[in-house]
């Protein structure tokens, strides 16, 4: 298996087949297996919606997408792919270990494989541990973010879908979570497909940037990261290769909006 | 510019201080202003009349708390069904809701004399009308408490192709126990006024009973005495409430 997404002229929308306001028009679009992709763009791009297209969420009205060879639902329900959303959406009335637990509570009707617990393994990994019997309203931003990740994580999904999740974090945190995420790429081979508005964190992360824009929602930018870094996609943010690679999203972003 | 929190002991004994300040001055302000006993008895002269008659408060207060509870019970029951309900089929919401608006509107009083043609003269209409009362305001909380779940919680969910079961048990009812037990607590007031209010229709026990009787033969002392114990009744209960809430909401 290559390509972990293959879409192609993919139309979707909201409201009826004939009335639909156009969010995302005409997208082809293939993300290689174990890559990491950063999606940039104004709001209001659909960069959020083909997320959710990618996570069964959505349907769309026209073209073809495939999800790690399969269908978007059939890819779902095994329960392949994780969701780290804006907010952290911890459930406030459950512990952290209860929340990263969450995946083995529900949906466990229709899932074909197993799923073992690994909340204990996941909350170190996150640095969180310790932090099991907490409840979320008594941790901190970055720590909420990390107990949804480590949720994400709990099923060993193969394909990791991000939307803005340091959105809402000061600029430390957010440096350090992506830190943390890249090691986390680096040693579990997960897809990431990875939301943001940020041209800095979609340059530090991605191998790959696609800029999108808005009004249909299409792809005017594809860059490919991996000249301007290290091996291992690896970079510093001070390097004069990324800030040149960082000037060329900004102009795609200011056709864009 | 916010006011400093007060410290704790000022907060405890401050409104200690308050009431006593009240009831000093109902005990003998009032007399010296020439206010007339059968109009306002003093603290002193309703706590006397407590314990001269004892028996027949108590035995007064078991039916209006038996009928209050039961009509706690039974329309915030019925509230939190009929709200799961409307949440899962929204046809079943758009017909009936008009409908429930409009019967709210009705007011109580106006509302009695029928239960009580239909129920007759037992407990049985003293129940429903604590029961209506309560019913409405836990309905329409409710509703708003298991819609109350973010887009990106149901998401969540769906993401883990949570059955609809699931996403009720998991997100939608732990979501709306807070809206659930504002409404509780209002309610807890509510019932004993609508068991109160099905006595004093028509009834020769309970509190509302009491109430009307004291009344109709100037004993003000018993009368005040009654509302004494109808208000400790729905502190008691809204008490309960409060209990039951902290150990269940823990965040």
């Amino acid at each position: 298996m290559a390509n972990a997404i293959e879409a192609s002229r993919l139309d979707v929308g909201y409201g009826g087949r004939q009335t639909a306001v156009k969010v995302l028009s005409g997208l082809d679009l293939t993300v290689a297996a174990g890559s990491f992709l950063s999606i940039l763009g104004p709001s209001g791009c659909g960069k959020s919606t083909l997320l959710r297209v990618v996570a069964d969420l959505l349907d769309p009205l026209g073209g073809t997408i495939s999800v790690l060879g399969d269908t978007p639902h059939a890819v779902r329900s095994r329960r392949d792919v994780g969701f780290v959303f804006q907010d952290s959406t911890l459930l406030p009335w459950r512990t952290v270990r209860d929340n990263v637990r969450l995946p083995l509570g529900v949906g466990q009707g229709s899932l074909t494989r197993t799923i073992e617990d690994r909340s204990d393994e996941l909350l170190e990994l996150m640095g969180l541990a310790g932090f099991g019997e907490r409840l979320p309203h008594q941790l901190s931003g970055g720590q909420r973010q990390r107990v949804a990740i480590a949720r994400a994580l709990l099923g060993q999904p193969k394909l990791l879908l991000m939307d803005e999740p340091f959105g809402a974090l000061d600029e430390i945190t957010r440096d350090r979570l992506n830190d943390e995420l890249l090691a986390l790429w680096r040693r579990t081979g997960t897809t990431i497909l990875f939301v943001t508005h940020s041209i800095a964190e979609a340059a530090y992360l991605g191998e790959r940037v696609i800029v999108l824009a808005a009004n249909p929602g299409r792809l005017i930018k594809d860059l490919d990261m991996r000249p301007f870094k290290q091996d291992g996609n690896r970079c510093s943010r001070e390097d004069a290769a990324v800030a040149a690679a960082m000037a060329e999203l900004r102009g795609a972003l200011g056709q864009a909006s | 510019m916010r006011q400093e929190p007060l410290p704790p002991a000022l907060a405890i004994a401050l409104p200690v201080l308050g009431a006593a300040s009240i009831l000093f001055s109902w005990q003998f302000l009032l007399p010296w202003l020439g206010v007339p006993a059968y109009i306002v008895p003093t603290p002193t002269a309703i706590f006397g009349v407590f314990q001269k008659s004892l028996a027949l408060f108590m035995s007064n207060l078991w039916p209006t708390l038996i009928e209050a509870l039961a009509g706690f019970v039974i329309g915030n029951l019925a509230g939190v069904l009929l709200a799961v309900v409307f949440v899962h089929s929204r046809v079943l919401q758009a017909a009936y809701f008009p409908i429930v608006l409009f019967f709210n509107t009705i007011p109580i009083l106006a509302l009695s004399p029928i239960i009580i043609l239909i129920f007759g003269l037992g407990m049985t209409p003293k129940i429903v009308i604590a029961a209506v009362i309560c019913f409405f305001p836990t309905l329409v909380n409710m509703i708003r408490g298991l819609d109350s779940a973010s887009d990106s919680e149901h998401e969540l969910f769906r993401v883990l192709s949570a059955t609809r079961s699931e996403v009720f048990w998991s997100l939608r009812l732990p979501r709306a126990l807070p809206m659930l037990f504002s409404s509780l607590r209002i309610a807890s007031a509510t019932a004993v006024i609508g068991a109160i209010v099905g006595e004093w229709i028509g009834s020769d026990k309970g509190l509302g009973a009491l109430i009307i009787q004291a009344s109709f033969n100037y004993q003000s002392d018993r009368l005040y005495a009654a509302i004494v114990l109808s208000s400790s009744l729905s502190i008691a209960l809204f008490a309960i409430v409060v209990l039951v809430e902290r150990r269940v909401i823990k965040y």
